[in-house]
């Protein structure tokens, strides 16, 4: 099987279901002309001509509504939010016209819509959020976060033919990450976990740039002799409760990562989850959150660091865990 | 004198026209009387007053177009054909209601009657209107988008950007704006620094007009040329209805903040009575026609309450269906 960045197994996808089907259309900001800003749609206006690769006018809130009514006319668009940030400006749309119009309709009516939402996590305290768990709060919304070039692709494919609305994040951390990506593919399923690495002493669940953050950390406690098993949920919404509740009944021990801000975060979700599951009786140690602490993202390099997760601090909390 | 749009009307349509503008305003009537006999529970924007606009603009739609109603637009309902019971069980949230009492009526949509489910946030429905046309000109329909709404919506974002949008795209939408010249307590010129909206189309590049939004046949001739320019791929235009509420914002604020007199004045421009004069000056209509449609109604409307009081509410189950198109198999932590 061949390689691909995981930003060209993200177009691969788009390209491959634009072709299949011509009802999906993706429009947003710089996205045609200039193939999008950090370049996941490059070549594609080339291919399906500009009423289907459409650059918009700055109106996020305009251009998710426009997506909404256009999905409700039978066609599938994909909106690309450029940065996660800007999401904020077309919360209305999504959360409202969007998410709750197969619920008003009785099931009369869908949505099948994509909204693409790319964390820049090293960018700036407006454009850099983490804020896929604002959408699990959502009922109507499913929330995909991939960290694979094989699952970015497979992941984006069922997400457009969802008959719902998905938040589906990309991270720029990993859009240079290299794997194998079948060249075909029907897509995934959402709500299925998987288990990156196996290991017997301390669960971490970890999603998108945190999953090889936590595998690298989990290289470094095996030669530790410490035994990490890695399991990325691929998607929140549905979430794979029994995958999570299988290891922690293993190993007694869990650790949640994600970059978004721990206070109300999804990890929180999930602690709470074990919590009040029979696994709880297997915890050996409290359960670790290591997330963006309740601060704004700062620039600098530095400040960045220090808010965000690394590779140390998920050491530092198996480390707790296991205390 | 070029022959106006209403021209090719027959009798019937305008006898019809009356007959569903005063259909409006007997049940609004009707369904407050009831809201204050604890028998129905409050849940309308009374249209009474602006009946003229939902009906004109929407009398000259045909099937595939679609409409998106503002909170007030009660007439779009009925001009697209809902019955009377299904708006009493509507407001009722009954299991006779189209969306099995999930939303009230001025929230609901009704796919077959190419009428889409408005949603509670002012104006928010302006750029989903324009991925309705959007879609309409990808399948190289003729057919076209009506979107209502307040003036108040006209000072929303949302509002430049859906017609900035619709105006680029050249979509075959039709802006209806019910100006009613408040937004809930505030005067429109609160709202707006100007005194007509319908001008802001100029600055999409798109035509705009200022409509007597009393006299439905004014507001039919608008929005048959707007939709028959949308239809030739002539793009959006702007519509401004100047208009009136008859009654309180809504039937909870008991204090209607706007000058008596100023009322009084646009009571004299009901629009029922507008056409009812015209129906009569045309030897179309008199005192006991009138009052023949006027019995039809109102037997109707009790007859439909009757049977919307007998209907059961939807099993409890029905609140937790139709989130997502099939279940989620694990609801998550
Ligand atoms: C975005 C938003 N803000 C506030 C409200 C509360 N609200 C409901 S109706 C209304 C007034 C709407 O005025 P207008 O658009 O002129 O319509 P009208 O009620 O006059 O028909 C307000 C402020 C709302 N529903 N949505
Ligand atoms: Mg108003």
């Amino acid at each position: 099987m061949r390689n691909l960045e995981l930003r060209a197994a993200i177009r691969e996808a788009l390209v491959q279901e634009m072709r299949r089907d011509e009802t999906v259309h993706l429009f947003g900001e710089d996205v045609a002309y200039y193939g999008g800003i950090l370049g996941v749609t490059k070549g594609m206006l080339e291919e399906f001509g500009p009423d289907r690769v459409m650059d918009t006018p700055i109106s996020e809130s305009g251009f998710a509504g426009m997506a909404v009514g256009a999905a409700l006319m039978g066609l599938r668009p994909i909106i690309e939010m450029q940065f996660t940030g800007l999401i904020t400006v077309a919360m209305d749309q999504l959360v409202n016209t969007g998410a709750k119009a197969r619920y008003v309709h009785d099931g009369a009516m869908s949505v099948p819509m994509v909204v693409r939402s790319p964390h820049m996590m090293h960018g700036n305290a407006y454009m850099s959020q983490a804020l896929e768990a604002w959408f699990t709060h959502i009922p109507g919304f499913k929330v995909v976060t991939p960290s694979t070039p094989a699952d970015a692709k497979a992941l984006m494919i069922t997400s457009i033919r969802d008959p719902d609305p998905v938040l589906y994040v990309e991270h720029e951390d990993l859009y240079g990450v290299i794997g194998p990506v079948p060249e075909e593919s029907e897509g995934a399923p959402l709500g299925r976990a998987s288990i990156r690495r196996e290991g017997s002493d301390v669960t971490v669940v970890a999603w998108l740039a945190m999953v090889p953050v936590a595998d690298a950390a989990a290289s470094e406690l095996a030669a530790e002799g410490i035994s990490v098993e890695v399991i990325d949920p691929r998607t929140l919404v549905p979430f794979d409760s029994e995958r999570v509740l299988q290891s922690v009944r293993k190993t007694g021990r869990l650790v949640i990562v994600h970059e978004a801000v721990r206070r109300g975060g999804f990890g929180g979700e999930i602690a709470a989850m074990v919590a009040g599951s029979d696994a709880v009786s297997h915890l050996k140690a409290p359960i670790q959150r290591v997330a963006n602490p309740g601060v704004p993202v700062p620039h600098a390099k530095g400040l960045n660091r220090a808010v965000l997760p690394d590779e140390d601090d998920v050491i530092a909390a198996v480390k707790r865990a296991l205390d | 004198m070029t022959a106006a749009p209403h021209d090719s009307l027959t009798v019937e349509d305008l006898r019809e026209m009356y007959r569903i503008m005063l259909l409006g305003r007997r049940f609004t009537e009707r369904a407050l009387e009831l809201a204050w006999e604890k028998r129905l529970p409050v849940g309308l924007h009374p249209s009474a007053g602006q009946e003229a606009v939902g009906v004109g603009a929407c009398y000259g739609l045909r099937p595939g177009d679609w409409v998106l109603p503002s909170l007030r637009t009660t007439e779009a309902f009925w001009t697209r054909g809902v019955t009377v019971l299904q708006m009493f069980n509507a407001v009722m949230g009954n299991s006779g209601s189209i969306n099995s009492g999930k939303e009230s009526f001025h929230h609901s949509g009704y796919p077959e009657l190419g009428i889409l489910a408005g949603t509670a946030m002012v104006g928010a429905q302006i750029p989903e209107s324009v991925g309705v046309g959007w879609a309409m000109k990808m399948k190289k329909t003729d057919d076209v988008m009506v979107c209502f709404f307040g003036d108040g919506a006209a000072g929303r974002g949302d509002f430049h950007e859906g017609l900035n949008l619709a105006a680029l795209l050249k979509v075959p939408v039709v802006f209806v704006c019910e100006n009613n010249l408040y937004f809930q307590t505030v005067p429109g010129t609160v709202g707006q620094p100007i005194a007509d909206i319908a001008e802001r189309a100029a600055a999409y590049a798109m035509p705009g007009e200022v409509v007597d939004g009393q006299d439905v046949l004014a507001v039919y001739d608008a929005a048959q040329k707007a939709a028959d320019r949308a239809r030739a791929g002539g793009g959006p235009t702007l519509l401004e209805c100047k208009t009136y509420r008859f009654m309180s914002h809504y039937p909870l604020m008991l204090e209607d903040s706007r000058p008596p007199e100023e009322v009084a004045h646009w009571k004299k421009r009901d629009p029922i009575t507008i056409l009812g004069r015209r129906l009569e000056e045309m030897g179309y209509q008199d005192a006991a026609t009138a009052r023949a449609v006027e019995d039809e109604i109102l037997e109707e409307i009790e007859r439909s309450f009757e049977k919307c009081a007998a209907t059961p509410f939807a099993d409890v189950s029905t609140a937790f269906a139709n989130v997502y198109a099939e279940p989620l198999e694990d609801m998550g932590p």
